[in-house]
């Protein structure tokens, strides 16, 4: 069992996710947290005598050895590390939804300032890729920005949707950092610099990304759920109903590799092997835990373990040492082996018993309906399960049907589906009244992404009478594009939108990717190019067709860019395509991001006014209040009054602008998450290198301000030379 | 001084019922007992412990389930002999395990509870007591409820035969031949009953009661009245005891008492000088602990506690340290042991999984041929359904002897599932389409690996009734699920107490027609939760009952063609109104409903929800200021500067917060009763006031007393 080595309680609370420990002077280590009202907290406990006394800083009133930091905003994500290797000790990085602050606590200034129009949702400190200073990267909304230590921006990029979580790691094992975004749209991207090397898929919102060894890395989502992925497969993953608030790998039994560390929202912490899952340790705060990070907070030369609550509760354990190996947890391993082992004789011996009276129970009589509420139905009853596509009635919406049926007259009582992603939460159950028994049950389902996923089903079977059922257990794939519906080739209705590009792959693999991923009829057959098929989307009766000649050339039309993006990714993917560059044309999308693009302009210009006119507010103001006391002085009570009379209505001027500052800013955070979508999207119509060439192409045409070259880019895929 | 037990798994039988597991008396002083214990197969075994294993001294064929487990024998002489209660039979085994007795009493149906004392057999089915003496018939009582337990205070004592039933009512009926000497009343239902100190106590009259609703108590029976001597709240909000014995565990020679409970909690508690119980050690176990006994099994001189968990599990809890302080060669030893042990298993396993492989397959086999069934035998689920007094919430739990795989809640009312802290299975609600399928709630509760125990916490509303399902499947092969039924009945958050103040102002509904006792009976046990079954014997009778959310009370007096309902709450009267109206429909039986509204209770009720609403809203607010506080406190390092008031709620803090999540929409419950009230005044009036409950509302938000008592005036 493993105590921790030191306990403390911080009178201040910590916003979870923000708790870093750092040398801010190159020697001692100190704990940062956000606290709040938007300051924060830096727990010194080893340089006691050296008050930080300065602009930002002020010495907490409560504790001595801590001192807090305004930051006058609401804190999303804070860091520490080295970000200058000249200086020789670690910069406090703090985000928030406007700006990044990189500190120099030690000296109490500033290293920089920087706005960020994106915002700051999570932060990284590291070296990334074949850039050689350190970067403070930061993710906001749909873009990735890394500064150096003079605020210069040396890496910027795009992402799908909002950023939650960053790391480093070396993802493809080439000696040098990838960076992993973990987003909103349920996706965790790997780019090797600003090249998108890989893309997995989870099933919530990916809120913290851990970096355990090599190619290896531990995530969380926001169901619960926690697990380690090597490289692009999962090892394993768990879920809890409570939420992991923060994960971070160590070597907590000395084993030589890092385990998970996982803290709960429930206030559990818990160890579990990078390979297995497997708890090796666990604890309990009081509360909820805020973050977890190591260091050598008693400066024994020994790196703790350090985890924090909500509270601030802090306890440190150092690693057990490798003769414990195993006995972390209890010391009556062996006691809960011999129990577990037991519980598993038990469940045989019991499987064994059922197996035996069933074959007394057929040796007796015929079956009749009275051995219903015993729930014994005939051996040979078989479930069915159907896919097909609904294109829906008055009542009821288009959508993908599951049909469930048992091979007799045995009824279901109730069918149970667990899949992610495509409910409200994990399972989704048909239960139909006691009246509307029968042995089939049609389930509606409608998948709100075109992502495939495996139905768990498990169908409840026996008799109108039956207390007990039999539990029929199998698994369907929901193709990936299930959601739309094959239609007969209209040409009148054809989508104005395409996407064109040539491909040297025989006609078969292509049709056999059509059939795995879209739901066909089953009288659907493609013998030879040319050929032409047309689909309607269950969601919004968008058309989609897909030509291909015999030259291998293929055309999409569709006017949802998404689509057409994820038809190419799901194509190339399956027909192994490593580079592929098209042509597209997206007539009505364009029109609305060049809407976009004007009104990104016109909002940083106002942006820029009402930051001129509160820049003139404030003198005024600060003339007013001189007056002001100026007429107090001179006992001049009525001109007085008026002057803060005055100041009051100026004041409230000052308060509505900031309000309309406000609305200004999150339109003009919406629309640059617009512009940053569609710079994602045009890179997603291509494949391999092309797209990083278009993603960078359509970066220096926003830069440049130059609409006309972006939308060329967008079309054919490179800039015009 | 410090208690410290640690845990020893002996052995595993089958499924066992309450009281099955008994320690015989060692042949000499401080040697090794032997475990006896009767589980749901039927079957009794009898082990020893040597050397870390379990020896077995016999175990009989199966039969049918075991519901009790007693020893007996002459008085004064050791009690060695087993006797067991299976169907409505009795069977006794000499401490070899050879049978001399087999009994077939008389009872309809199967025993429940079993007590032997010398020659005297004391015996109850559901409502009937029996009493034999060398088998032949004495006595003979028919209870009013359910009967739980049943004990004799020690004859070898006192001289007389006293025997007392806990009764699923609240209360110890105290017999003397077939007639009731007196109730007493017990603030549960009691469901198990001890001897103190294992003999009576110092009177010998002293008797331990425990209650489903996890309270423990000691009364003494005298023969003309009871004395309640004390009793321990449920502070911790525990599961129901199950089993109690006291031994002398902590070693001051005073007898300690030894509690397990339903939800796998096992307690001992001592005496202090003032002779009050104290709390001295608790250990929670996964299952409901069935049997608990204090003896000496794994190793001479070394007590433990020993347990019968719902699985089957023979668990010690024993004084003997994990790690002896000789030498490293010892501990070598038993790691040794350990390593034996495991390995034995495992090869075990091995031997069991390929013989399951082989039925497995030949299962498969079967399901090829038309003419074959698929028959599995039911597994046993140990199931639960209270209403929890101090919050007004259903609890329900689910016991199954192996892991859980997963729980289907289906509900046609609507409910709402509270969050349990203790249980770890993932939830997940699913949308329903309720106008055709009747279903308002469907949730799943996925379990984690070696769940066998679950709990769910459900609120309802009063006047919405129907059925709660759930549908258990364990992960055992082949896959079945079992569905169990709990009604939600038109009056649920309603208790059953013994006794109701009078004075209060009353509403009155009667009801007249042809119908009999027992259908007027029926309807009560529809409306209401905890009215026996059976109707009670004689021609009219009165139940009592509380609200437990509001503390508004309920008096039903009826017989053949008349019921009268009393009640300070307009809103139980208007229920029941309803229901009863529609259950009479159903039936086709003509019922004259007449009623009595007292205007001045609506005051009264609002009066009686007042303190509860004022204490709401206070800790809400208080709550709410609670962050400020604190970061005033931080920004400022102390607090003097602030008014007591608030530096008092900065005190308060964590208790209040506490407090506050204890009670999740709490205040959004007493609103939906205060807006119920007012519409069932007025409905009783003949006026449909549903458009005014907006404005009532409005009036809660910027609540004060006087207001709304004006607003139900004026309405």
């Amino acid at each position: 069992m493993l105590l921790p080595v030191f306990t403390l309680k911080l009178r201040h609370k910590i916003i979870p996710g923000t708790v870093a420990i750092g040398r801010y002077d190159g020697i001692h280590p100190c704990l940062a947290a956000a606290t709040q009202a938007d300051k924060v907290f830096i727990h010194n406990p080893h340089a006691r005598s050296q008050h930080l006394s300065a602009s930002r800083a002020i010495q907490s009133p409560l504790e001595s050895d801590v001192s807090l930091l305004n930051i006058n905003h609401a804190i999303s994500c804070l860091t520490a590390g080295v970000l200058n290797p000249q200086l020789g000790y670690d910069a406090l990085l703090v985000g928030t939804q406007t700006n990044l602050l990189a500190y120099d606590v030690y000296n109490n200034s500033d290293l920089f300032y920087r706005e960020v129009a994106d915002g700051a949702n999570a932060v990284v400190l590291g070296t990334l890729g074949d850039i050689s200073p350190p970067l403070a990267i930061i993710g906001g909304n749909c873009a990735l920005q890394g500064f150096d230590h003079e605020g210069n921006d040396l890496f910027w990029t795009v992402t799908g949707d909002n950023v939650h979580s960053l790391a480093l790691c070396d993802f493809d094992g080439d000696g040098k950092k990838e960076l992993l975004v973990g987003s909103e749209d349920f996706d965790i991207r790997v780019f090797k610099e600003d090249e998108i090397v890989a893309e997995m898929t989870e099933t919530e919102i990916i809120t913290s990304l851990c970096s355990m060894y090599g190619s290896r890395f531990g995530y969380a989502l926001s169901n619960g759920t926690v697990g380690v992925y090597d490289k692009t497969a999962r090892y394993w993953r768990i879920k809890s109903k409570n939420h992991a608030m923060s994960i971070h790998a160590f070597d907590l039994n000395s084993d030589g590799v890092p385990e998970l560390i996982t803290g709960w929202s429930n206030g559990k912490v818990d160890a579990r092997s990078d390979r297995t899952g497997e708890v090796i340790f666990k604890d309990n705060f009081s509360s909820a835990i805020a973050g977890v990070v190591e260091g050598d907070y008693r400066m024994d030369g020994h790196v703790q373990l350090i985890c924090c609550s909500v509270d601030g509760e802090v306890r440190g354990y150092l690693p057990g040492t490798s003769e414990m190996r195993g006995n972390h947890m209890d010391t009556t391993v062996e006691q809960d082996l011999i129990r577990e082992l037991s519980q598993k004789k038990q469940t045989l011996l019991l499987e064994l018993r059922n197996y035996e009276e069933n074959t007394r129970a057929e040796s007796n009589s015929l079956l009749s309906e009275a051995d219903g509420p015993r729930g014994i139905i005939p051996a040979n009853t078989k479930l069915h399960t159907a896919l097909s596509v609904s294109l829906g009635s008055e009542t009821q919406a288009a959508h993908v049907e599951l049909c469930v049926s048992t091979s007799n007259d045995t009824i279901i009582r109730a069918v149970l589906i667990f899949a992610e992603g495509i409910f409200v939460g994990e399972s989704h159950v048909v239960h139909p009244s006691i009246h509307h028994l029968s042995s089939s049950i049609c389930i509606p389902i409608t998948p709100p992404k075109d992502v495939p996923v495996d139905l768990h089903l498990k169908a409840f079977v026996g008799y109108r009478s039956s207390t007990q059922f039999h539990v029929f257990e199998l698994t369907r794939q929901l193709p990936r594009f299930s959601m739309y519906a094959l239609t007969s080739p209209d040409s009148a209705s054809e989508p104005l939108s395409y996407v064109n590009f040539i491909i040297a792959e025989r006609l078969q693999r292509v049709v056999i990717w059509l059939s795995q991923n879209f739901l066909l009829p089953e009288d659907t057959h493609i013998q030879n190019a040319p050929f032409q098929v047309c689909f309607t989307s269950l969601r919004n009766g968008g058309q989609l067709c897909i030509k291909m000649k015999p030259s291998g050339e293929i055309t999409v039309n569709t006017d949802d860019i998404d689509l057409a993006g994820d038809i190419i990714q799901s194509m190339a993917s399956f027909l192994v395509i490593e580079d592929l560059q098209v042509e597209a044309d997206f007539p009505a999308y364009f029109e609305e991001l060049r809407k976009v693009l004007v009104k990104v302009d016109e909002y940083h210009s106002v942006h820029q006014k009402l930051s001129a006119n509160m820049a003139d507010n404030s003198n005024l103001i600060r003339s007013l209040l001189v007056r002001a006391e100026d007429a107090r002085l001179m006992r001049d009570m009525k001109t007085m009054k008026n002057r803060y009379m005055e100041l009051y209505d100026l004041n409230k001027d000052l308060l509505n602008g900031y309000k309309i500052r406000c609305n200004n800013h999150t339109e003009l955070l919406g629309n640059l998450k617009a512009v940053n979508q569609a710079i994602q999207r045009a890179g997603r119509l291509r494949v391999g290198k092309a797209k990083n060439q278009v993603i960078t192409a359509c970066r220096d045409a926003i830069r440049s301000n130059n609409i006309n070259t972006l939308f060329r880019i967008m079309r054919v895929g490179t800039a015009p030379s | 001084m410090d208690l410290n037990l640690n845990r020893a798994d002996y052995l595993q039988v089958g499924v066992t019922s309450q009281k099955t597991m008994k320690l015989l008396p060692a042949s000499r002083h401080r040697a090794t007992q032997k475990v006896v214990i009767g589980d749901q197969d039927g079957i009794v075994t009898c082990f020893g412990m040597k050397k870390g294993e379990a020896v077995g001294v016999f175990k009989t064929l199966p039969g049918q389930k075991i519901a009790r487990l007693e020893l007996g024998g002459v008085l004064n002489t050791p009690q060695e002999k087993i006797f067991i209660a299976t169907g409505s039979e009795i069977k006794g085994f000499t401490k070899r395990g050879k049978q001399f007795l087999s009994f077939e009493t008389n009872l309809t149906e199967s025993i429940k509870a079993m007590h032997i004392s010398g020659s005297d057999l004391f015996l109850s089915a559901s409502y009937i007591y029996n009493h034999y003496c060398d088998c032949k018939d004495q006595h003979y009582y028919l209870s009013g409820d359910k009967i739980n337990d049943i004990i004799c205070l020690p004859v070898e004592r006192l001289f007389r035969i006293t025997p007392v039933l806990a009764c699923q009512d609240r209360v110890l009926r105290v017999l003397q031949g077939s007639d009731l000497t007196y109730e007493v009343e017990v603030p549960g239902p009691p469901t198990v009953l001890a001897l103190h100190n294992g003999n009576g106590g110092n009177s010998g009259e002293d008797l331990l009661f425990g209650t489903s609703d996890g309270k423990l108590g000691l009364i003494q029976i005298t023969t003309s009245n009871p004395i309640h001597k004390w009793e321990i709240r449920n502070e911790k909000k525990r599961g129901g005891i199950l089993c109690v014995d006291s031994f002398d565990i902590v070693g001051d020679g005073v007898k300690d008492i030894l509690v397990g409970r339903d939800d796998g909690m096992v307690e001992v508690y001592s005496f202090d000088y003032a002779n009050e119980p104290i709390l001295r050690f608790d250990q929670t176990l996964s299952e409901s602990v069935t049997s608990i006994q204090g003896g000496c099994i794994g190793k001479d001189g070394y007590d433990e506690i020993v347990v019968s968990t719902y699985s089957g599990w023979v668990t010690g809890l024993t004084t003997e340290p994990i790690h002896k302080e000789s030498g490293p060669g010892e501990e070598l030893k038993i790691n040794q042991e350990m390593q034996n042990k495991i390995s034995s298993l495992r090869s075990e396993l091995e031997h069991l999984q390929y013989k399951v492989l082989q039925e497995r397959e030949k299962y498969q086999q079967s399901s090829q041929s038309s003419k074959a069934k698929s028959a599995v035998p039911s597994f046993s689920i140990n199931d639960k359904f209270i209403l929890n007094k101090d919050d007004a919430s259903y609890s329900l739990i689910l016991e199954v002897q192996t892991a859980i795989d997963n729980v289907l809640i289906q509900s046609d009312v609507p409910i709402d599932l509270l969050d349990v802290d203790k249980n770890s299975a993932v939830v997940s609600f699913s949308s329903c389409d309720s106008e055709s399928n009747d279903n308002f709630l469907l949730a799943t509760y996925r379990c984690q690996a070696n769940t066998t125990r679950l709990e769910l916490k459900i609120r309802s509303i009063e006047g919405q009734y129907g059925t709660l399902q759930a549908y258990v499947t364990p992960r055992i092969q082949p896959k079945t699920c079992q569905v169990r039924q709990y009604q939600i009945k038109p009056l649920s958050l309603h208790q059953r107490t013994h006794s109701i103040d009078h004075s209060r102002p009353m509403n009155t509904l009667t009801l007249t027609g042809q119908f009999s006792f027992a259908e007027v009976h029926s309807w009560m046990v529809f409306c209401l939760p905890e009215v026996p079954e059976k109707p009670p014997a004689g021609e009219c009778v009165t139940f009592y009952f509380q609200n437990t959310f509001l503390d508004t009370q309920l008096e039903s007096n009826y017989r053949k063609g008349e019921g009268v309902f009393k009640s300070d709450n307009i809103s139980t009267i208007s229920i029941l109104k309803d229901v009863l109206s529609k259950e009479a429909t159903k039936r086709k039986i003509n019922l004259n409903i007449s009623y009595e509204i007292n205007e001045v209770s609506v005051k009264h009720t609002l009066n009686l929800i007042h303190p509860k609403l004022e204490y709401q809203l206070l800790l809400a607010k208080k709550v709410q200021l609670i962050d400020a506080l604190k970061e005033l406190q931080v920004h400022e390092g102390n607090t003097h500067f602030l008014i007591p008031e608030y530096r008092c709620i900065l005190e308060e803090a964590d208790h209040l917060q506490e407090e506050y999540k204890k009670q999740p929409a709490h205040l959004e419950r007493l609103y939906g009763m205060i807006t119920d009230l007012f519409i069932d005044k007025f409905k009783f009036k003949g006026t449909n006031v549903k458009t005014k409950v907006p404005l009532l509302l409005e009036i809660l938000d910027s609540y004060d007393q006087n207001a709304l008592i004006a607003f139900f005036d004026a309405a």
